[in-house]
């Protein structure tokens, strides 16, 4: 700890209404002023702009202010903004702290202003708890590797690779499948201007595959990630192709000789494609490869290859490991199969197709060449109608807007118009056309010169006349007011974008969250759109939400200059906030101990026997679940010490403790999901105090005792969901099985159950958390402050106890 | 419309289809055809076919086996149509009756050597039709008195009763498989001529008035091994193929199907045989310039 006595300033900010609609900031402010060690006491209109920052400078020279505290928006949002802002003013940024009144107490209690500008005050008053015991850290600087991985090859990926590799960066360009390209390789036309995709494209994967600085991996799975920002390590695992690479010349002789058609898959299976081959002509690279599940062996294909000896039928998977400084993950969506719709007949009636499907149709290179028809009797229809958001915008299957449906679906009825002319119907059921970018409108209104029929209203059902197999849309058509029914002869269902199968998988890879929906959470819908939640890693195009191509595209160009951020530099700074032993206190030196080693997600503490546990500080991540395991309280985490979170539960608690919820609240997910209620604008009852950390595997069991023992009505533990959400890999299973201990330990000592909570909440779970708080409120009324105080009244001599044998400094300062 | 894929199965077919937007895959067992042997299964490359036996009633002949395919793994690729001695199975692709292995020489075809010198035919005699097991031959003879035999090759599994029932020698038949039928009778359990029942050629297997057992025929046995698969008794019933009369072909698909259908010896000796030739073609080669 510093020396010098604390002297602190504390700055409010009225953002704008947003806080100060609610909050009575003056009040606040004089609040603030009221408490020990505050020296400088301010309220601004916008504390993040830069007249905000100015004063904050200002006032740090001339009172020379040693501790910052700034009650505004949530830490998740400005803390990296003010602590350069202390920075600047020769103050070490660790000695700022952040109070969230706003995302936690006045957009969450617009309606009760006089007890959320209470709990805004004892958040202030918490947080300046905190300031009082903050220390110095210095910034840990890394070296970086100067690669960058792309996982996912389609338009979005193969833009960032392409632009990482114009700067001169080396890039590894990671493929599932056997070929770069995409869906919108898949495509024929592209809106608004009817561009050839593959045309368009094609290019761009030519441009791949030849630049020297990218290396695709393609037909190759994401097996693992380690390390952190500018030292990643990615094991990736190739899958055979039974091809030599380096000798396959694309010629195609193989594939003429072999007997075996299976479906193709990237044809949508409307098409077959040989057990030797390409999935499409302009593959890159163009490497054919061996469906093993469908080859009979004849070795045709040897004999054609001949001299070139590029099929090796004993080639096995291939482990790799790579090196890089900064993920883009550009994985994209898939399409929803709506199979399980029973309304509009899919996989039934055999007219009824998805707009993928009719993308190949129309292909002129697709299954059919290019010639639309039905599957019933090969002929040409006569009338095709599109109906839009099949399993979008419906709450029972996918809530959102899939974004470019309708683009495509009006993209598709053009291409049928000018195709087949007066030959042919078109008609459009939406509910309502979605049309807002560059040239969109203009295109809406092509379709309607066109002679294309727009009706408004969602179709009920489908029914198939046996005989023709012609359909009979029913719908309701809004603009009259009436049901409708609509003969069709071919059936289009625009159906949703929707998450990729695997997308859980990765994200779990990666340790990044993903949404409501499944796609991939970026760390600010605004301001952060392409960055994750940790350092190094972006995301770009559809795998973080639908996007056409535009879209995608421009994404992909944005993240690789967001990852050209950290790989045009030698080193990178990354937050101290590690795990520290105190080798005076650790009891390895005397008896076999290395619980900490053993705990360690990241396995970054080395515990040698007879000698204190060492962390290495490049690999440790700050999660402090070691700290937490500690059974010697050995282990400090910087700036999240057991000093500054009792001090900040001694706060939270003076008054009227019976009445309060403590919260411990991890920061990617519980306190990220806390962060959303208040952004959504979810209401509930103002009885939390939140105290955040890093991860839920800090919480010591020493912080719920101390939280009783001071008369706490109720403790909550928030951590991401289990098995697998965490953040660092494991911590919420290490408090699960620490909480799992002490809950009935409590309940023996006469806690209701009810008081002692532990939950998941994600990082998309604005809404639960709201729906959380309302039902804990109501539970804690039930139980009523005479019956908790009874209970604790029961409980406190035994938490002294425990605590003052732990902590005897700590229950000094409680007197 | 999605990929689908049907099966429907009725007394008299088999049939599974791989339906895409715009193109059909099917494949059809005749069961009428179809004796229940077991050479489909053994060659097939997806192991898609199985045999499944007729459970036996008391007081009833023995039901020949049927054989299931499993249209989630069949490929289409022809293999069962080219090795079906019997004709049973056909592979149709986009209405076209097709086995894509023979197409692309992946796997040859059976050879049905059978050779009619109608010109030796005595008049009005049926004799060969008559005998047909199978009821493949038809004769007929013109006002003209010319007569002409007619059989259905593709059906035909060369088994050569008609050569021998014939009295004029007019046809003459190769068989397609060679090997060794063996029926040990001190096996055979009392009463029991479940493959009797079963064998598709009348007159490959007989009962032995003598100690009123079955006994084996092998001028007249095709060797599809059916009689094998009813057998309840093992060891009573040794069935093995040496030789394959075949299209030439170098497949790797085809030396597996060898192998299992005959035994590793045998497969060796075909691709020595093979090895040879090659030889010689390539000292053929290198000669012929010198010649000049």
């Amino acid at each position: 700890m510093t020396e010098e006595k604390p002297r602190i300033g504390v700055f409010v900010c009225h953002c704008g209404l947003n806080i100060a609609g609610v909050i009575d900031v003056k009040d606040l402010t004089d609040y603030a002023r009221s408490l020990p060690d505050v020296f400088f006491a301010k309220d601004n209109r916008y504390t993040c702009a830069d007249p905000g920052q100015d004063e904050i400078r200002k006032a740090i020279k001339e009172n020379k202010l040693n501790r910052v505290v700034v009650a505004a928006c949530s830490p998740r949002m400005h803390e990296p903004t003010f602590r350069k802002t202390c920075a600047e003013a020769d103050l070490n940024p660790f000695f700022f702290e952040m109070a969230n009144i706003r995302e936690f107490s006045s957009w969450c209690h617009p309606s009760t202003p006089e007890e959320a500008t209470e709990k805004a005050k004892e958040i202030v008053r918490m947080a300046v708890a905190k300031a009082r015991l903050l220390q110095p850290l210095k910034e840990i600087e890394v070296p970086v590797t100067n690669k960058a991985l792309v996982i996912g090859g389609g338009i979005a990926g193969i833009n960032s690779a392409l632009d990482l590799a114009e700067m001169g960066f080396k890039v590894y360009l990671l493929e599932k499948t056997e070929s770069i390209g995409g869906h919108m390789a898949q495509l024929d036309k592209t809106f608004p201007t009817l561009d050839c995709s593959i045309c368009i494209e094609g290019p761009k994967m030519v441009d791949v595959g030849r630049h020297s600085n990218i290396e695709i991996i393609s037909y190759a799975d994401l097996i693992s990630v380690s390390g952190y920002v500018g030292n990643f390590k990615v094991k990736i695992k190739k899958k055979p192709r039974y091809i030599i690479a380096d000798n396959c010349t694309g010629c195609g002789e193989c594939r003429d000789v072999c007997p075996i058609e299976y479906p193709n898959e990237w044809d949508v299976n409307m098409g077959v494609r040989k057990a030797i081959s390409v999935p499409f002509e302009q593959a890159v690279p163009l490497v054919y490869s061996i469906n093993l599940d469908h080859c009979i062996e004849c070795y045709k294909c040897v004999d054609s290859c001949g001299a070139r000896q590029a099929i090796n039928f004993d080639q096995e998977p291939e482990e790799i490991e790579l090196d890089v400084g900064a993920i883009i993950v550009a994985t994209g969506f898939d399409i929803y199969m709506p199979y399980d719709d029973p309304l509009y007949g899919y996989g039934k009636y055999d007219n009824v197709i998805t707009a993928l499907e009719f993308e190949r149709l129309i292909l002129a290179a697709g299954p059919t060449g290019g010639k639309v028809i039905r599957a019933s009797d090969g002929k040409k229809p006569h009338s095709v109608a599109f109906i839009q958001c099949v399993g979008s915008r419906n709450l029972k299957k996918y809530e959102y807007c899939s974004g470019f449906c309708c683009m495509y679906a009006l993209k598709n009825a053009i291409l049928l118009k000018e195709k087949y002319k007066e030959d042919v119907e078109v008609y459009v059921l939406y509910m309502d056309m979605r049309t807002p970018f560059k040239g969109y409108e203009e295109f809406y209104r092509r379709a309607r010169d066109l002679g294309v029929t727009f009706i408004r209203g969602r179709a009920s059902h489908i029914i198939e006349d046996s005989q023709t197999k012609n359909l009979n849309i029913r719908a309701e058509d809004m603009t009259l007011g009436q049901p409708i029914e609509l003969p069709a002869e071919m059936v289009v269902l625009c159906t949703a974008a929707v998450p990729k199968t695997d997308a859980g998988d990765l994200a779990r890879i990666l340790s990044i969250s993903r949404d409501a929906n499944g796609f991939f959470m970026e760390s600010h819908p605004k301001l952060k759109p392409i960055d994750t939640p940790v350092d190094g890693i972006f995301v770009a195009g559809a795998c973080q939400a639908p996007k056409d191509i535009p879209y995608s595209v421009s994404q992909g160009s944005g993240a690789a200059a967001r990852a050209a951020t950290i790989l045009s530099k030698d080193k990178w700074k990354i937050e101290p906030i590690v795990a520290e032993v105190t080798p005076e206190l650790c009891r390895n030196t005397r008896v076999k101990c290395g619980i900490c080693a053993d705990r360690c997600p990241y396995g970054s503490i080395e515990a040698i026997e007879n000698q204190p546990a060492k962390v290495v500080t490049a690999m440790c991540h700050g999660c402090g679940t070691c700290v937490a395991e500690c059974p010697a309280d050995a282990i400090i985490q910087k700036h999240f010490t057991d000093e500054q979170i009792f001090a900040q539960i001694e706060e939270a608690l003076k008054k009227n403790p019976e009445g309060k919820i403590l919260g411990l609240l991890c920061n990617w997910c519980c306190y990220a999901g806390a962060d959303l209620a208040g952004t959504s604008r979810f209401e509930y009852p103002p009885l939390i105090r939140p105290i955040r950390v890093m991860c839920s595997g800090r919480v010591d069991r020493d912080f719920v005792l101390e939280a009783f023992r001071r008369g706490a009505g109720m403790v909550m533990i928030g951590a991401c969901h289990l098995p697998y959400d965490c953040h660092y890999i494991s911590g919420n299973l290490r408090m699960k099985a620490r909480m799992d201990a002490l809950a009935p330990m409590l309940e023996k000592l006469g806690l209701s159950p009810h008081r002692f909570r532990v939950e998941y909440v994600s990082a998309a779970e604005g809404l639960k958390y709201a729906e959380l708080m309302k039902e804990m409120a109501e539970k804690l009324d039930e139980l009523g402050p005479e019956k908790i105080k009874a209970e604790n009244a029961k409980l406190k001599p035994i938490l002294d106890r425990m605590l003052a044998k732990k902590r005897p400094q700590k229950a000094q300062s409680s007197k | 419309m999605p990929m689908k894929i049907r099966k429907s199965e009725s007394d008299s077919q088999l049939v599974i289809e791989r339906i895409h937007h715009a193109k059909s895959y099917g494949m059809t067992v005749d069961r009428s055809i179809c004796v229940g042997c077991e050479l489909c299964s053994l060659v097939c490359p997806r192991e898609a076919i199985a045999i499944e036996k007729n459970p036996k009633k008391t007081g009833q002949k023995a039901q020949p086996p049927m054989i299931d395919v499993d249209e989630n793994k069949c490929h289409f690729c022809g293999i069962c149509t080219a090795i079906c001695p019997y004709g049973a199975v056909q592979v149709v692709i986009d209405g076209k009756t097709i086995a894509s292995v023979v197409e692309k020489e992946s796997f040859p075809q059976l050879i049905r050597e059978i050779s009619v010198d109608v010109s030796k035919c005595p008049a009005n005699c049926t004799e060969c039709e008559d005998a047909c097991p199978l009821d493949l031959i038809k004769v007929t003879q013109a006002p003209d008195s010319k007569i002409t035999v007619d059989v259905k090759e593709e059906q035909c599994p060369c088994c050569g009763v008609c050569e021998v029932k014939c009295p004029e020698g007019v046809i003459r038949i190769r068989k397609i498989f060679t090997g060794k039928l063996k029926i040990n009778q001190e096996k055979c359990p009392s009463g029991c001529q479940d493959c009797l029942d079963v064998c598709p050629i009348t007159g490959a297997l007989y009962l032995s008035e003598k100690d009123g057992k079955v006994h084996c025929n092998e001028i007249f046995c095709t060797y599809c091994g059916v009689c094998r698969i009813v057998c309840p008794e093992e060891g009573a019933l040794g069935l093995s193929r040496s030789t394959i009369r075949h299209t030439p072909v170098r497949s790797g698909a085809w030396n597996r199907a060898l192998e299992k259908l005959t035994s590793t010896t045998e497969m060796t000796k075909e691709l020595r045989g093979k090895g040879k030739e090659r030889t010689m073609e390539a000292v053929r080669k290198l000669l012929e310039p010198r010649k000049k």
